[in-house]
């Protein structure tokens, strides 16, 4: 389909173009026809032609650059996008290793306080075997000590009775007695003393661990 | 040279790439351009089954993810050639080269697969050395890489 111009319209046609420089463009170009042998009009449309490919030309690499440059932009979007989401992800990890650690710190503490709760109580009973260790090394130098005195006393009457009985000469050894038996009467009451002491000690501590 | 000449494609700078590289090329006399595969959907609906003897596009490039539509690309070209009625010179224009999508295409019937890039003018250039075949349905399924 293509429509054949017009002696007037082609006259205003070229008027139009040469004093106002107004061309006939679009794809109405392509169904234009120029009238059989005119030369000037066939001009006229083929300037047409070459004037409109030039600014579709002109558009098409002014859209491709725009296009170019949104391809750009939407990359760095993209791209801003995926550093986003790996601050996100990375906060949320941070996030999370700290509630981590504040948990950890509190099982720390929980832990520390269980560990000194455990070594007071191992120095309690350290130190309660230590002073039951003493009271009874103390008990057995005094019962051995009782023994010593409660066996000089036996022997140094048996001596004194013996001498007593042979009737020897008792002057050295009833003074000898005497002087020893007010001695070791004295030494008894000492250690019964400190045998007291150390089991009054001895049952106030255990009473304290129990 | 193409009647008229369809491009339904989501993104409308490529419209007007679209449409200037078809110009400078001569390709057609008409182009128009549609962003939706729906409202492509509904001019068909219109134009094949009622009024049959209705101006219809000659030759239709379609997108293959038209975003914002109810369908892609080839469920378009699968409703274009047997629903709406075949007839049209049909085909893919897009950036990607999914060997399974083209697969999917060729069994819908599209009759070539352009591959959209900054350079389009040479393989719409060879395209339309082929055209007559595609409108004969002579021509085999080509990708225009």
């Amino acid at each position: 389909m293509m429509i054949e111009i017009t002696e007037h319209t082609r006259n205003v046609l070229l008027e139009v173009a040469k004093k106002k420089k107004i061309y006939v463009e679009g794809n109405f170009l392509k169904i234009l026809k120029a009238p059989e042998g005119d030369e000037e009009f066939e001009h006229y449309l083929k300037i047409c032609k070459e004037k409109d490919v030039n600014t579709r030309k002109k558009r098409l690499e002014v859209t491709k650059q725009v296009q170019q440059q949104n391809k750009e932009l939407e990359a760095a979007a993209k791209e801003n996008n995926r550093v986003n989401k790996q601050l996100s992800k990375a906060l949320d990890e941070t996030e999370k290793a700290m509630e981590e650690a504040r948990v950890a710190e509190k099982e720390a503490m929980i832990a520390k306080s269980e560990a000194e709760k455990l070594r007071d109580a191992a120095m309690e009973d350290l130190d309660s075997l230590q002073k039951r260790t003493q009271f009874e090394l103390m008990g057995l130098i005094v019962r051995v000590a009782l023994w010593v005195i409660l066996g000089v006393g036996l022997l140094t009457t048996a001596l004194y009775l013996y001498v007593l009985s042979t009737g020897a000469d008792s002057k050295i050894i009833e003074s000898t007695w005497s002087n020893l038996f007010g001695i070791l009467l004295t030494n008894s009451f000492s250690i019964i003393g400190t045998i007291m002491g150390v089991k009054y000690a001895s049952s106030s501590n255990s009473n304290k661990n129990d | 040279m193409i009647n008229t000449l369809m491009l339904i494609d989501d993104e409308n700078l490529f419209h007007l790439v679209f449409e200037d590289a078809c110009s400078i090329l001569d390709m057609a006399l008409s182009f128009e351009a549609l962003d939706s595969s729906d409202e492509a959907d509904r001019l068909f609906k219109k134009w094949f089954p009622n009024d049959p003897d209705h101006e219809r596009p000659e030759c239709v490039f379609v997108d293959l993810n038209i975003i914002g539509s109810s369908f892609d690309g080839i469920e378009m070209i699968r409703k274009i050639n047997f629903e709406y009625g075949d007839g049209v010179v049909i085909g893919i224009i897009s950036s990607s080269e999914d060997e399974e999508e083209i697969e999917r295409a060729k069994k819908v019937g599209a009759q070539f697969w352009i591959i959209k890039s900054d350079d389009i003018e040479p393989r719409l250039e060879d395209f339309m050395g082929d055209y007559e075949a595609y409108k004969a349905k002579s021509a085999p399924f080509k990708i225009y890489r």
